[in-house]
């Protein structure tokens, strides 16, 4: 009896692999494969899948990757690597402020602002003083006084104005508010009964 | 099989290690031809070293070209995300061009510059799973929209429906691999990278690499029911 056994998957795939890389299968193998009907089917089946499996992989992966998007990668990457091995690039935006604020601060006034300035301030808190002196008046005893005794506020020309107010509120544009207005006691009505 | 790691492990399965300097202490040096990409890489190094950086940018054009469409797969797989991984492939190239002066030729530019790209796509995926913790949802389904609008094939409705649909499968079903099986797997089969490469870029043993390649196959084709 030639065939006892039949060939295992993993020898099977060892000769797929084998054929893969252009390598012939080991010779036991190769002529069990030749005599063995079953055998041979279980390889042919096992290729079928194997070649399937990686050609649809590579046409997917083909298909997400056409030629342009290639060339376009390609465009890429040789861009990247122009910044490859140069000193890092210095952003001008914030160096032209930076630069500038430097100027600005180490600018040198002559010494007349200086003067000028310790004038003016002099001149400034001299008239000052003297305002104050002859205009306004420190608060007095009389004056504490006098603000004390101020006249109340009038009673009664607020209750005319809220009258007014009534009078305004009872106009036709306002009739949606008739229902609140009749249970609100008016002012009027309290200031007659009293 | 976990014990031939050289780094810490990692959350979502690869092994983050620096730059490499050389060969791995116990093990053969991955390459004794150089290829192609590592020999512009080694003259990309010269010119930087030399201070002739317009010249170094002009020659890594070159190896942007040879690498740029295996990374974005590679990226797209692993992020499902069109504008991300488009930044993670960008970053990646630009990553190794400043770096490059650490490049050896003991290790393939390829397997670096992997490295270097899934480092980053695994950095994006955690800054991702971060974010998705504190955001309500629906970023992920206008995601998968507009990855959808985006890869949609051409043909009739009928066709793009079913291709649609196929996609998202094969999509969940590689997602739900597990971290280190998800890697191997995607570096094999959309980065077609054999066992050795993904093994140097991984760290882990070529004969582990293999394990985890036959693992993650079996568990999709569970996930898949046998058929795509």
């Amino acid at each position: 009896m030639r065939r006892a056994l039949h060939l295992q998957d993993d020898r099977l795939f060892e000769c797929y692999l084998a054929q893969r890389q252009g390598e012939g299968a080991d010779p036991p193998t190769a002529e069990h494969l030749a005599d063995c009907e079953s055998c041979a089917a279980r390889y042919a089946e096992l290729v079928l899948l194997m070649d399937g499996v990686r050609a649809e992989g590579e046409a997917e992966a083909d298909a997400a990757f056409p030629p342009e998007r290639l060339r376009a990668q390609q465009q890429q990457i040789a861009r990247r690597m122009e910044a490859v091995g140069r000193p890092a690039r210095v952003l001008s935006f914030p160096g032209r402020v930076v630069q500038s604020t430097i100027r600005a601060s180490t600018l040198r006034s002559p010494r007349w602002t200086a003067a000028a300035a310790a004038a003016g301030l002099f001149l400034g808190i001299a008239l000052g003083a003297t305002y104050e002196w002859d205009s306004q008046p420190g608060p007095s005893a009389p004056a504490m006084s006098a603000r004390a005794a101020a006249p109340k506020p009038d009673i009664a020309a607020d209750e005319d104005f809220m009258s007014e107010l009534e009078l305004a509120l009872d106009r036709p544009h306002t009739r949606e508010l008739a229902a609140f207005d009749a249970f609100t006691p008016h002012f009027r009505e309290i200031r007659d009964s009293r | 099989m976990n014990g031939d790691r050289k780094t810490a492990p990692d959350a979502d399965g690869v092994p983050v290690s620096p730059a490499p300097s050389g060969a791995a202490p116990g093990r053969p040096a991955v390459i004794t031809a150089v290829s192609d990409d590592s020999r512009i890489a080694v003259e990309v190094r010269g010119l930087v070293e030399r201070g002739a950086m317009d010249e170094a940018r002009d020659r890594f054009a070159e190896l942007v070209t040879l690498h740029q469409r295996r990374a974005s797969r590679i990226a797209y797989q692993y992020l499902r995300d069109v504008a991300e991984a488009d930044e993670a492939v960008q970053d990646a190239f630009v990553k190794v061009f400043s770096r490059i002066t650490s490049y050896r030729e003991a290790w393939p530019f390829e397997v670096w510059f992997t490295r270097i790209l899934i480092n980053g796509c695994l950095d994006r995926r955690k800054a991702r799973t971060r974010r998705d913790r504190w955001s309500v949802g629906g970023g992920i389904s206008a995601t998968n929209e507009a990855r959808a609008s985006m890869a949609r094939p051409e043909g009739d409705p009928e066709r793009q429906a079913l291709a649609r649909e196929r996609r998202a499968r094969l999509a969940a079903a590689i997602d739900r691999l597990d971290g280190r099986q998800r890697t191997v797997f995607m570096l094999c089969h959309f980065g077609d990278c054999t066992p050795r490469e993904v093994s140097a870029m991984t760290g882990l043993n070529e004969s582990t690499v293999r394990v985890h390649l036959f693992r993650a196959a079996r568990k999709l084709r569970a996930l898949l029911g046998g058929k795509l």
